[in-house]
């Protein structure tokens, strides 16, 4: 009975561990800003919750064939998941035309510091966004 | 032992739920995104939840054809990644070299002083 219970409590804990891994991948997802990082959160997910889940269940299933096809699950996802990955960030890297550029961190303090702005002439600047925005609606 | 199976289920229906909230958040995302790599990784995240939440369904309703469908699952959800990752490539590579004879042709149009818009019909 004992035994049982320590085997919920496994679970449980692996079972948590795994939802708050997806509840951040989520959010990572919903809000960071770029497509790259949004990978960053989204492979979290892809690794450690799919992982935690499944071990969670296969302590509740206990070692049997079961147990076995779900560890294939993880195998497979943890094959899987980094060649997917590469491929949206080639698809990312090549599709987008502004990813070379720095993006410039505005210093709060009062000491002025110039790091490396990004300067475009005015005409090519709209010119790229008016692309942008062509291209985006084309996709 | 009543006790640990009403436990168990209390612990699959919470699972379950909290997944699906999640799939709904990143179903938004996937409707939001700017461009189309945010779209793919969206939609592998929600592919990635739907098979916990069938490996969580083969545990629970005791099913063990669940794992497979889980593994299958997987297997189609990486395929469909590979294959629009490819696509979309291909798509965004044969837009822009068409994008940039297009531009060439209206260039040279203008320094011809022909108009271009009727051109660009008989272009399309």
């Amino acid at each position: 009975m004992i035994g049982a219970w320590v085997r919920f409590a496994a679970a449980v804990v692996c079972m948590a561990l795994g939802l708050v891994f997806m509840v951040s991948a989520v959010i990572g997802v919903n809000r960071f800003h770029h497509a790259l990082k949004r990978m960053h959160a989204a492979a979290l997910g892809d690794t450690m919750g799919i992982l935690f889940v499944i071990l969670s269940l296969m302590i509740m299933k206990g070692p049997s064939m079961d147990s076995l096809k779900l560890f294939m699950v993880i195998v497979f996802f943890w094959i899987a998941s980094p060649v997917s990955g590469h491929m949206i960030s080639r698809l990312e890297a090549m599709t987008d035309e502004s990813l070379g550029e720095l993006s410039v961190m505005e210093k709060s303090s009062g000491v002025h510091v110039k790091v490396h702005e990004v300067t475009r002439p005015e005409k090519k600047g709209s010119d790229k966004k008016k692309k942008q925005k062509k291209g985006g609606e084309s996709r | 032992m009543e006790l640990i199976q009403q436990a168990y289920n209390v612990l699959m229906t919470a699972a379950v739920l909290i997944l699906a909230l999640l799939v709904i958040l990143s179903l938004i995302r996937s409707v939001l995104g700017p461009g189309i790599s945010d779209r793919i990784i969206a939609v592998n995240m929600i592919g990635t939840m739907i098979i916990m939440v069938t490996a969580i369904f083969s545990v629970w309703l005791n099913e063990n054809y669940l794992a497979d469908v889980c593994l299958i699952y997987a297997m189609i959800s990486f395929l469909g990644v590979v294959v629009l990752c490819k696509v979309y490539t291909g798509v965004y590579l044969q837009r822009k070299h068409m994008k940039a004879d297009l531009g060439a042709i209206e260039d040279n149009l203008v320094k011809q002083g022909v108009e271009v818009h009727e051109e660009k019909e008989e272009q399309g």
